[in-house]
């Protein structure tokens, strides 16, 4: 199989892959605004060619001569570089490889640097020879909505056969695969005029709440200020425009509080802010030693102009998707910029005045305009005479209606309002079907754009974002001199709207122009498929499609056909789509609407929304003071919320968790353990009214708590669930300190606050965490008291007697540390939580292992005290599942009946009061040597394994040292009345099946004997 | 039975050595110090006893306490405002218990919690401290938004911080809970590497 | 989405927790179920001005009574909440 020809010039054929990277061929000799003096190597699938810096991609590919870039999404046609600017919807390619590779990357805006390496997509075996291209042959059943009627039958395909098969055939390239090594960053800036565009209007309106004083961030996807100025030959204030942007950028450089951002394209409007993402290192093969890869920006403005320009339109015509043929501005901006001809023999092809500047342009710099071909039927005299210094014939009531070549434009045929039909060569075909107002981030908020036929566009909504002005070519005005008047007055009005005093800037003057145009964008009876929407491979058939089929809301035909979707969102397709959509409906433009653009404008890669926060930064971790101590030991850490806390301590020679988890459990039950509880959340709540108000927050009475006591408090939601638990110590008449949950300790506090400043505000209360102040330990095991009694300071005693389970006390310990001493057990053995002021943590976990060396004590984690917890039935974060009543968990008798407390009322309707409710059982395996599953469904003996038969699940197990067998924690339906029946413990996800017998949920000490030793 | 005090240990012991970190050149674009020696108590007034409190205040220190988010004092005892009827009293090396102190002079007008175990507060100065904090503070560090004096109650890096302004080099001073350091720490750093960052012996 | 804080001053939403309707009003402790039933679980959504209970948490911990417009997202007034709350006792 032989690639047929291209026309290229000699000198550019046969250029071996290992020879000499060739000449730049299509490079002008002179012009443009890159860098001569300088050569950039780089490779495009794997054959090496030369530009310059300056350069993007897309220009060095085309004065290398190469047009054939990519694949189509859909019939993978052969396309090539259709714009300049970040629409561009066919020159996707790969960058870069490795870890690095970067799919999808628009050709137009990725700068060439040096060793750059890009492939082509969406090909195979190669971007020449393509075997999917055959999908082109079988384009009737790929049709509009193709998804939808080809995948329906049979069901069974859909998981097997039909989504592997889209998944492989979908998408275009082809991401990393790896880590990506490098970083980003997000970071917020404040202005008081956010402009989004530097072309002539954004940098007219910057001027002017500059000038005024403003704080201005003006943002720019380009590398250079300038828009549409650097791609067209004009001159304001009698200077070349490159010269005059020079001016304006070093006057805007120099004011301290405008910050030019380049690079960085501002991708949504959002609600209170702007997104834009800076691509600082992009243009490099690496990014810098400390410098990310790219930046976001959240841009928090008081007013924001929007300068976004606009978007040229393509011509609707069969075979308009052939390499070669270009919007006429991008052809302009490789002119004139770039210094690149995009083909040495062009026909222009136009509905509008814009293709003076095309046919001049082309002509000036050398390259043949064979045919300059108007739509229109009457042309000025000015393009008349253009056209005849060009030596191009005029074609005017015209239109090209065929196309010849594959996989490069090699002439196109036209045919005339008489019929005529003529036959013209050509390698480029500029064409211009008028511009769309880049207006995206207008409808951002929701407001839709709506048709202006006197211009022949859409226009950016009435209802703007907040503060949002557009100006400009995105506000539909074409003129030079209009965009500068316009930015000039939106900037000043801006600044103005934000309490400074502007006098608006001079305009300059400018040379003159003409954009008059006229609305004709398909050519009928054309040859060939005419592409609407060139990145989803939309075109006339299927809109046609959709609009027969009865699609013909604009938003149906979106999601019917794709047209507008994806990355692209309708740049150079929208207008086209909804236009086609009226007419084959019968509608006008303006009656048929348009869809809303959505954020975000450009793709934004997942890394830069991330920033800072990935992997071990992807979220802030806290660490107990007694962190480094447990890591000493051989702890290994669980998250629980955002803390970070020992699970256990393995110890040399033991074979595996439950091994480790057994002894600590173990060593508590016997002799001591300690474990850091620092993390449970400590409220401090002082004033007069600090009973009351725990009175009215938790379910039991609290006025007649001694100071110098504590109590197990059970707080409800107002709906009458459990939402936390914890034990409260009464410090004084008018202070307590109140413990949460761990994970509940922000949720807690937030519904205090509520209580005190929206339903109690009448109360005397404050209240402040002190969670942090303290490093609390526990030491708990009958040997607690002799290990404590090594660190509290005489004469403090801490005997049975003089300090009984639920004391509490400020003393000091090692020496005169102030600390608190609490009597609490979670592990139903004799126990004490020691709290001192967190500083000291450290060392006092460090010398309670001392102290409690002569008794064997350990260090144990959040396993252990899960596994010493469940022997004694006591509730944690697995039964608290907001779906659970005091009741449910067998705290009901704690409900005071005579006080109000939050969620009361409503823990009494019969919903919560049904005695057929799961409550909290024990359960044990019969199989005594059987292994419990968290999560496993108790089911009747018997009875199917079918959710109506579902009674209840196991919350929590955990092998029980003290038994020798697994014992778990469980809702069962009516479990109180059906203690000693057998159950079934099914798990189908693990595969688990087996007999459970009920018993009650306290497993070690029933009576609470140990407690008070 | 117990014998020595124990060893105090400070949130960011062995999280922040000392030292240059990012870019080179010769001076650092960021200056990062622990801050130590501090003593931070809570105060909030009870029910109705603003006006009073705030007497009292002036009458033993001779400190306004600030109405809005501001810091009134100086280095050695300041109030920071921290919510409605709310400030952290902050002093350094104050002699004896500040705690205490407050008590004593303050009585029943407030409620008083010690606070300074429970924070780090970090300094941090430097051409490029506004740029750094940027990075993960997203209120206006603009001299026009906010100036010496200024405090706010915010987030850094998704970490609730309180930030004030000590002067125009600019020097700030973040306190933020003392299990967050290190999280704290390494953002701040991270944020910084591209200016030059010196992480100074805490003081 | 920026709300004014009364005492902080603008601030992103990512600083707020969100709890819901601010018109609806705690029943006392006997009222009959159908009150506790409205007050807990019958929430109205009007197209227009509404007003909400947010939570300042990451900055001064103040609940906060914000008027907002449910069509725009405009938002109309901010007040602390605990203001609102001492007024509705002083009318009650």
């Amino acid at each position: 199989m032989s690639a047929p020809a291209m026309i290229l010039p000699r000198q550019a054929v046969a250029t071996s892959a290992a020879g000499p990277a060739p000449a730049q061929p299509f490079r002008l000799a002179a012009g443009g605004l890159v860098d001569r003096t300088a050569t950039l190597d780089f490779t495009f699938d794997g054959r090496r060619y030369t530009g310059h810096p300056g350069d993007t991609l897309a220009s060095a590919l085309l004065a290398n001569g190469v047009r054939l870039v990519g694949r189509s999404f859909k019939y993978h046609r052969p396309r090539g570089i259709l714009s300049s600017g970040p629409e561009e919807p066919n020159a996707l390619v790969e960058l870069r490889s490795g870890a690095r590779r970067e799919p999808n990357t628009r050709a137009t805006m990725a700068e060439l640097f040096a060793g750059l390496e890009a492939r082509s997509q969406n090909r195979w075996p190669s971007l020449r020879f393509d075997l999917m291209g055959v999908n082109q042959l079988v384009a009737p059943i790929l049709a509009a909505g193709f998804y939808y009627k080809t995948f329906m039958w049979p069901a069974a395909f859909w998981e097997t056969v039909y989504e592997p098969l889209i998944r492989r055939a979908a998408g275009l390239g082809r991401a990393a695969g790896e880590p990506d090594p490098d970083h980003y960053e997000k970071a917020t800036l404040h202005c008081d005029v956010l402009v989004t565009g530097a072309g002539p209007a954004g940098l007219m309106a910057a001027l002017a709440a500059a000038r005024a004083g403003a704080r201005v961030v003006l943002c720019e996807e380009d590398v250079r200020l300038g828009g549409r100025l650097l791609a067209e030959r004009r001159t304001l204030d009698g200077l070349p425009a490159p010269d005059w942007l020079r001016g304006v950028e070093a006057e805007l450089r120099a004011m301290p509080d405008c910050r030019i951002l380049t690079r960085t394209t501002v991708f949504g409007a959002f609600d209170g802010a702007c997104g834009a993402v800076e691509r600082v290192s992009d243009h490099l093969a690496t990014p810098p030693e400390f410098q990310p890869r790219q930046r976001l920006w959240r841009i928090v403005a008081g007013r924001q102009v929007l300068a976004a320009g606009s978007i040229e339109r393509p011509l609707v015509f069969g075979g308009n998707d052939r390499p070669g043929i270009m919007l006429a501005g991008a052809v302009r901006s490789y002119l004139n910029r770039f210094g690149v001809a995009a083909g040495r023999r062009a026909v222009v092809f136009t509905n509008n005045d814009d293709a003076a500047c095309t046919v001049a342009d082309l002509a000036a710099a050398g390259v043949a305009v064979a045919a300059l071909v108007d739509m229109r039927r009457e042309v000025s005299p000015e393009i008349r005479r253009i056209a005849e210094a060009a030596g191009a014939s005029l074609l005017t009531d015209a239109a090209v209606t065929r196309v010849r070549g594959r996989t490069a434009l090699r002439g196109v045929e036209v045919t005339d309002g008489a019929g005529r039909r003529h036959a013209l060569d050509c390698d480029l075909l500029a064409m211009s079907g008028g511009w769309s107002p880049s207006l995206h981030l207008a409808s951002h908020h929701g407001g839709k754009a709506a048709w202006n036929e006197a211009r022949a566009t859409f226009l950016p909504p009435e209802q703007l974002p907040p503060g949002m002005a557009v100006a400009g070519a995105a506000n539909g005005d074409l003129l030079l001199a209009e965009c500068l008047a316009a930015g000039a007055r939106a900037g000043a009005a801006a600044a103005q709207a934000t309490g400074f005093r502007p006098a608006p800037p001079a305009t300059p003057s400018v040379d003159g122009e003409s954009t008059a145009s006229a609305p004709f964008w398909w050519v009928r009876g054309g040859r060939g498929k005419a592409f609407v929407d060139f990145q989803n491979d939309v075109g006339v058939e299927d809109v046609a499609l959709a609009n027969r089929e009865g699609f013909r809301s604009v938003e149906h035909l979106k999601r019917y056909t794709t047209l507008g979707m994806a990355t692209d969102q309708g740049k150079t397709s929208n207008a086209n789509g909804v236009a086609l959509l009226a007419e084959l409906s019968g509608r006008t433009i303006a009656g048929t609407g348009t869809t809303t653009f959505r954020p975000p404008y450009t793709p934004v890669a997942i890394g830069a929304l991330a920033g800072h926060h990935r992997g071990k930064a992807f979220r802030p971790v806290r660490r107990t003071p007694t962190h480094d101590w447990a890591a000493e030991q051989g702890a290994v850490f669980v998250e629980a919320g955002p803390w970070l806390r020992a699970q256990y301590f393995p110890r040399p020679g033991e074979s595996d968790w439950l091994e480790t988890v057994t002894r600590e459990a173990r060593t508590v039950r016997e002799a001591v353990g300690l474990c850091d509880v620092t993390t449970l959340g400590k409220i401090d709540i002082q004033g007069p009214d600090a009973a009351t108000f725990l009175e009215r927050v938790y379910i039991n009475t609290w006025k007649a708590l001694p100071v110098g006591r504590a109590r197990y408090g059970v707080m409800l939601r107002e709906d009458g669930m459990v939402m936390d638990d914890g034990t409260t110590a009464r410090l004084a008449e008018d202070r307590f300190v109140m413990t949460t949950t761990t994970v509940n300790a922000v949720r807690v506090s937030q519904h205090l606050e509520f209580c005190h400043q929206w339903l109690w505000p009448e109360l005397d209360v404050q209240m402040i965490s002190v969670t942090e102040q303290w490093a609390q330990i526990a030491v708990a095991g009958p040997r607690s008291r002799a290990v404590l009694e090594r660190v509290v300071d005489a004469p403090f005693d801490i005997g049975n007697d003089a300090f009984p389970h639920m004391a509490c006390a400020a003393l000091t310990v090692c020496g005169g540390i102030k600390a608190r001493l609490f009597r609490l057990s979670f592990s139903g053995e004799m126990a004490y939580e020691i709290a001192v002021p967190a500083r000291f943590g450290d060392a006092l976990a460090r010398r309670l292992m001392e102290a409690g060396a002569p008794f064997g004590i350990t260090p144990y984690g959040t396993e252990a005290l899960g596994v010493l917890r469940i022997e004694k039935g006591h509730v944690a974060g697995n039964e608290l599942t907001g779906q659970t009543t005091a009741a449910d968990l067998g705290l009901g008798r704690m409900m005071s009946r005579k006080k109000d407390f939050i969620g009361r009322a409503m823990a009494q309707r019969p919903g919560l009061t049904d005695p057929a409710r799961p409550v909290l059982v024990g359960l044990r395996p019969v199989d005594r040597a059987a292994r419990l599953r968290g999560g496993a469904h108790l089911l009747p003996r018997g009875a199917e394994s079918t959710a109506a038969h579902d009674q209840g699940y196991l919350t929590s197990v955990a092998f029980s040292p003290a038994l020798g067998h697994w014992i778990g924690l469980g809702l069962l339906v009516r479990g109180r009345e059906r203690m000693g029946e057998i159950v079934r413990a099914h798990d189908p996800v693990r595969g688990g099946d087996l007999e459970v017998e009920v018993v009650p949920p306290v497993f070690v000490d029933p009576e609470g004997a140990r407690l008070h030793v | 039975m117990s014998d020595t005090a124990l060893a105090a240990r400070s949130p960011l012991a062995g999280l922040l050595r000392p030292g240059r970190q990012g870019a080179r050149g010769d001076l650092p674009g960021v200056v990062v110090q622990e801050r130590t020696g501090l003593q931070i108590v809570s105060l909030a007034a009870r029910k109705g006893q603003e006006v009073p409190l705030m007497a009292a205040v002036r009458a033993a220190w001779g400190i306004d306490l600030p109405t809005t988010p501001r810091r009134v004092g100086d280095a050695r005892l300041a109030f920071v405002w921290s919510g409605p009827s709310q400030w952290l009293a902050v002093a350094t090396d104050w002699p004896g218990d500040l705690e205490a102190a407050l008590r004593a002079h303050l009585g029943g007008l407030g409620s008083l919690t010690d606070q300074g175990d429970g924070r780090v507060v970090l300094r941090v100065r430097g051409p490029h401290a506004r740029d750094a904090l940027a990075k993960g503070m997203a209120i206006d560090l603009h001299p026009r938004a906010f100036q010496p004096g200024d405090v706010a109650a915010t987030l850094a890096a998704h970490i609730g911080v309180q930030i004030w302004q000590l002067d125009e080099a600019p020097t700030y001073e973040m306190a933020a809970f003392r299990s967050t350091a290190g999280s704290l720490c390494d953002w701040i750093v991270a944020a910084s590497a591209e200016y030059g960052v010196e992480i100074v012996e805490p003081g | 989405m920026r709300i004014a804080c009364p005492f902080c001053g603008p601030r992103g939403s990512e600083e707020y927790t969100y709890l819901g309707d601010a018109t609806v009003r705690r029943p006392e402790g006997d009222a009959p179920s159908e009150a506790w039933f409205a007050y807990v679980y019958l929430r109205d959504n009007p197209a227009g001005r509404h007003r909400e209970l947010w939570y300042h948490g990451a900055g001064c911990r103040s609940w906060l009574v914000v008027e907002r417009d449910m069509r725009s997202h405009d938002i109309l007034s901010v007040a602390p909440a605990r203001d609102m709350a001492l007024a509705r006792g002083r009318a009650a």
